[in-house]
Order: structure tokens, then sequence, then C-alpha cells
């Protein structure tokens, strides 16, 4: 069964949730392949500060050099779903999502009380 | 048992809506112009009905929070604006608040308001880490109540109650159109604070109210806030009977608090001191978490404060460098009462860029479904988009033009 | 490979050179497997329509579809003659 959408208003920008319901990031970009006279697919959703650097011109590069410049490349095939959120089959760090949390977390975790 | 709890989620929603922005604007108001603008408070109070009832829906129906709307709607450049002016107007209304804060335990204890700046930092750091979201709403919303001491010294100053209801009729009678213009745009941004929707609509998402909700939205949005608007009558009215034509500008919260004391003396100084603390800490822990939404949100990081600080650490981080910066910023002596009066107005400015996505996801079926935006939601939705557009852009060049309100 | 935002700003154009309107968005059909593109929209979406008020949601003429796609040039996107908004 499949579903029409226009993917700027109903893909792109909006959050990823993994396979546990974690946010881990948005759909920042996409890939497509393919060209005139053959089907043009969506092969993978681009998400990271990287990703941005081709959208919003200066505004974009800028942000992406702040943010440390990553990009992550999800193949299709780990998408589950595109409903209100952008669900994906596996879990974050499997698909190098969600690092920025990962990596504070030790830091975060020694102040007492964090975990309540 | 359900009444009960709609009873005090009401309650807490009535302590809860004046901050200091409020505080200032509406006394000012009633300083300058007695009760001519009373009509001008209604006028907001139903703006920010209509604006957090469509969060709300948006939030309970599609699980998106304002910035999860405003970067899917604007795309990442103008979404970046928007969250850029909308962080920027975030802190120096925290600020405000904090140092709103720190006066109020200065005028309680008489400590020096340096060590209390930090004092209430702190405080409300450890006030958020430790406990639940639903106790921080309760605690503060029921000691905001204290502020209906303002109510009763209202009636008690024997105002021209036919000069009050004149009032609640539109009409413009003075000799300066520009600075009446400029309370006027200030009264509606105060009304109409930003924060309070960003900090609504994620907590209807963390509390993971969904379309069975609904109804107890719109009952919290339009009693909570119609309720709460009576505080900011009171206010007014309080500023019109005690102030208007004797020279004196509330400029200082202890000038505020004296529409307490001059009719019900020390107890209510009292009353009024404790309700503008916890309705102003309430007011800036909201504003916290909302810079903190803000951020995590557009930019995709797991976010909440039901996620627990590990579970969140971005989103921990955000909001402990935004109080950081925010004490940092009332450090340097800035004058909170100064401050509010630019928070609030650039608030104004910066309404339409988070008004306008929730407009548009309201409206979308994709995303809605059948809760989409009926006619009624829209007339006033676009009545409210209209007058939100005439404010942004008058706000500054009235604030220029009257001199920050001087004349 | 070509990134979405790629072909966004893009005019697209017939091959005798009639401007049809600017690529705002891409219109993808998404079932089992990857999406696939089948329409590029085209032009400034109105305002009301945007907002969704007193518009059924009726299919507005809007797009190009993808195999009437003859190039894609750095600025522009050339379609056959003959192709109209559908």
């Amino acid at each position: 069964m499949s579903r029409t959408i226009d993917l700027g208003l109903l893909l792109v920008d909006h959050q990823l949730l993994d396979s546990e319901k974690r946010r881990c990031g948005n759909v920042d970009e996409l890939a497509l392949e393919g060209g005139p006279g053959e089907p043009l697919e969506v092969v993978a959703i681009l998400s990271g500060p990287g990703a941005l650097r081709g959208r919003a011109g200066r505004t974009g590069r800028f942000v992406a050099w702040l943010g440390g410049g990553r990009t992550v490349r999800i193949p299709w095939d780990d998408v589950d779903e595109v409903a209100a959120h952008v669900k994906l089959r596996k879990r974050a760090p499997t698909l190098g999502l969600g690092r920025g949390d990962d990596r504070l977390r030790p830091y975060i975790e020694k102040i007492p009380g964090a975990d309540r | 048992m359900k009444i009960f709890q709609v009873a005090l989620g009401i309650l807490a929603a009535i302590g809860g809506f004046v901050d200091i922005g409020d505080l200032v604007f509406n006394v000012s108001a009633g300083a300058t112009f007695g009760y001519q603008l009373l009509w001008v408070v209604v006028i907001g109070v139903v703006g920010i009905s209509v604006y957090s009832e469509m969060c709300g829906r948006v939030a309970a129906v599609s699980g998106k929070a304002v910035f999860d709307a405003v970067r899917e709607r604007l795309g990442f450049r103008t979404g970046l604006m928007a969250l850029v002016s909308a962080q920027v107007v975030n802190l120096m209304t925290l600020t405000a608040e904090i140092g709103g804060v720190a006066i109020c335990l200065q005028l309680l204890s008489g400590l020096p308001y340096r060590w209390l700046i930090l004092l209430a930092g702190v405080a409300l750091a450890i006030v958020v880490w430790v406990t639940s979201f639903d106790w921080i709403e309760r605690i503060f919303g029921y000691g905001g109540l204290c502020l209906l001491v303002f109510a009763v010294a209202a009636v008690k100053l024997h105002p021209d109650w036919r000069a009050v209801s004149h009032g609640f009729v539109p009409h413009m009678d003075t000799e300066s159109p520009l600075l009446y213009a400029y309370f006027a745009v200030g009264l509606l941004g105060a009304a109409m604070t930003p924060y309070e929707v960003y900090f609504y609509s994620s907590g209807a998402i963390e509390e993971r109210w969904g379309p069975k909700d609904l109804s107890l939205n719109k009952v919290n949005a339009m009693i909570g806030y119609g309720l709460g608007g009576f505080l900011s009558f009171a206010l007014m009215i309080v500023g019109g009977a005690l102030f208007l034509g004797k020279g004196i500008e509330p400029e200082f919260l202890g000038s505020i608090t004296l529409g307490a004391e001059v009719p019900l003396g020390q107890v209510g100084l009292l009353l009024a001191l404790v309700g503008i603390l916890f309705a102003v800490s309430g007011a800036a822990i909201d504003t916290l978490f909302s810079g903190a939404y803000n951020l995590a949100q557009f930019l995709g990081w797991e976010w909440g404060r039901y996620r627990h600080p590990s579970g969140a650490p971005r989103f921990t981080l955000t909001w402990i460098v935004l109080l950081v910066l925010a004490l940092g910023a009332v450090m340097t002596g800035v004058d909170p009462v100064q401050l509010t009066e630019f928070a609030v107005i650039f608030s104004a400015v910066a309404l339409p860029l988070t008004y306008i996505p929730i407009l548009l996801v309201a409206n979308d079926r994709a995303y809605m479904r059948e809760y989409v935006n009926g006619r009624l939601a829209n007339t006033f939705g676009l009545i409210y988009l209209v007058l939100i557009m005439i404010i942004s852009l008058t706000a500054v060049p009235l604030l220029i033009l009257t001199n920050v309100g001087q004349n | 490979m070509r990134t979405f935002s790629s072909f966004l700003g893009r005019m697209v154009v017939t091959e005798s050179g009639r401007e049809i309107g600017k690529c705002r968005d891409l219109r993808a059909s998404l079932g089992r497997g990857r999406p696939r593109v089948e329409a590029i929209v085209v032009g400034r979406q109105g305002w009301f329509e945007h907002l969704g008020i007193n518009r059924p949601s009726a299919r507005r003429k809007d797009a190009v579809p993808w195999n009437a796609v003859v190039r894609i040039e750095r600025r522009r996107i050339v379609v056959q003659d003959g192709t109209e908004l559908e």
C-alpha cells in the first residue's frame, strides 16, 4: 500500500526516532540516485551538521562548521516508517546517531540525582 | 476526581499567569492611563488562550512541540532566525525574572542583592533538579495565588467603578496616542508571552497528551488564562487608583508592592512579596526550560524533564548554560524592571515567527487529521495573526518614539 | 548521487525555453522499498492554500511528472515540450 507525499513537507526537517523511540536528530538532507529517463529514488537520509552544508547557503555552512561537520548516512533500508516522526529500524548508536548525547552523558551522570 | 484535578490545574495556571512583564506593564499602564487600557488586557488574554489551545492541540494530536513545527514549516534557514530571536528574547526575559526574584528576596530579607542573585540561581537549579515537573507547577502556581491580594487591594482602594467599566470598552481618549499605543503593545506582549506557549506545548508532549485530552486542553487554556487575566486587571486597577496623576512611576518592585501595602498594611505587603516571589520564580523556571526545549527540538536532540538529566544530556547542559548566562547578566547590575520592558517589546517583535508555523500546522490535515482548525479556531487564529503582525511591526518604532515609555 | 536540496530553486523549463516555474519540492510515492520520485512540485504556494483554509484537499495543479524530464542542467531542469502542470 503506497501513498504519495511531498518530501520537503513531510520528510525533510522531521524528527528521527530510533527503534527505542529515542530522539536522535533530524532529517537534514536526502540522498537520491537516478536521473532523466530512469527512476529517481531516495536512497538515504542524511543527518548531522555536515548535511546542512548544502542547504541554506552561508548560514548552512556556518552551522555545519559550528557543529563539527559530521554527516551520518542512514540507508533507506534502515527506515521503518514515515509518520509524524521518521522511525528507524535500529538503535541510534548502531546507526551513528545521538553521539553528542552519548559523549556528554558520563559527565552529566557524575552530578548526584542525574538519574532521578 | 477528574474535576478536582482540573480545578487544581486551573488554580496553578492562575497563579502562574503573572510574570514580571505583566507586573511591570499592568501597573505602569494603570499609573499612566488609569483604567483606560483594561480592554487591551482582555484582547491579550483571549490571544494567549487561542494560541495556547492551538499549541496544545497540535502537541496532543501530532506529537510536535512549537519548535518541531518551526523547523518543519519554516525550513532550516528561516527557522534558525526564529530560533535565534526566540533564544535572545528568552534570555533577556530569564535575566529579568531572576533579577526580580533577587529583588523580592532582598525586600523580604534585607540581605545584599548580589548574594541573593546567586542564592536565587542556585535555589532554582536545585528545585528544578530535584523536584518533579508537576510538583514544580503546583508549588509555584499555588504560591502565586498570593497575588490575589492585589484583587483585594483593588477593591479596598475604592476605585471609581464606572471609570473601571468604561476602561473595558475600546477607546482612546488621550493627548499622548503614541504612549497609549506603546502601552497597548506592551500589555499585549506581556500577556502573550511566547515562552509560556513553548513550555505549555512541550509539557503537553512530556505528559503524553493525546486526542482524548483535548477538551482538558481547552478548559485549561481558557479558564486558567481567563481567570489569570483577572490578576492583570487587579494590577492595573491598583496602579490607576494609587499612582495615576501622582507622578509616581512604579519603577521598582517595591513601588508595585505599595499597591498592596497602602490599603492592606503589612499583611498586604507580605502577601504581595510572597506572591511575586513565587509567580516570578515559576516564570523563571518556565522561561529557562523553554530555552532548552526550543534548542533541543530544533536540532532534534533528546529532550524532556521526564527523561531525567542523564537521559537528555545536551538538553540538560543547555538549561544549565542558560541559567549561568542569565545569572552573569543579572550580576552586571542591569535593572530587572528596565530590562523587562525591553524583553516584552522584543518578544512582541519575534512573536509572528513562532505563531505562524503553529497556525500552519494546526490547519494541516496530514498532521492533525480530523482535529484541524475549525471555522471558529481559524477566525480567531487569523484575526490574531493580523494583530500579532501589527504589534510586531510597531513595537520597536513605538519603543523609540516614546523613549521607552517615558515620552 | 544528488541531494534533495540541490533540486530546490532550479527553474523548470521546456526544451523550447518556456518557463514553467521553480522547483520547490519533490513528490514521491512511499511504499515498500525506496521512495520513488514521481513529480517535481513547482511554483509558489499561495498563503491561503498553505493554510488549508476553505479548500478541501483537492489537488492543485502544481507539479510536473518526473518522466517528462529530459536533462538536468546546473541551474535548470529541462522537460519535454508540451508538458503541462498536473
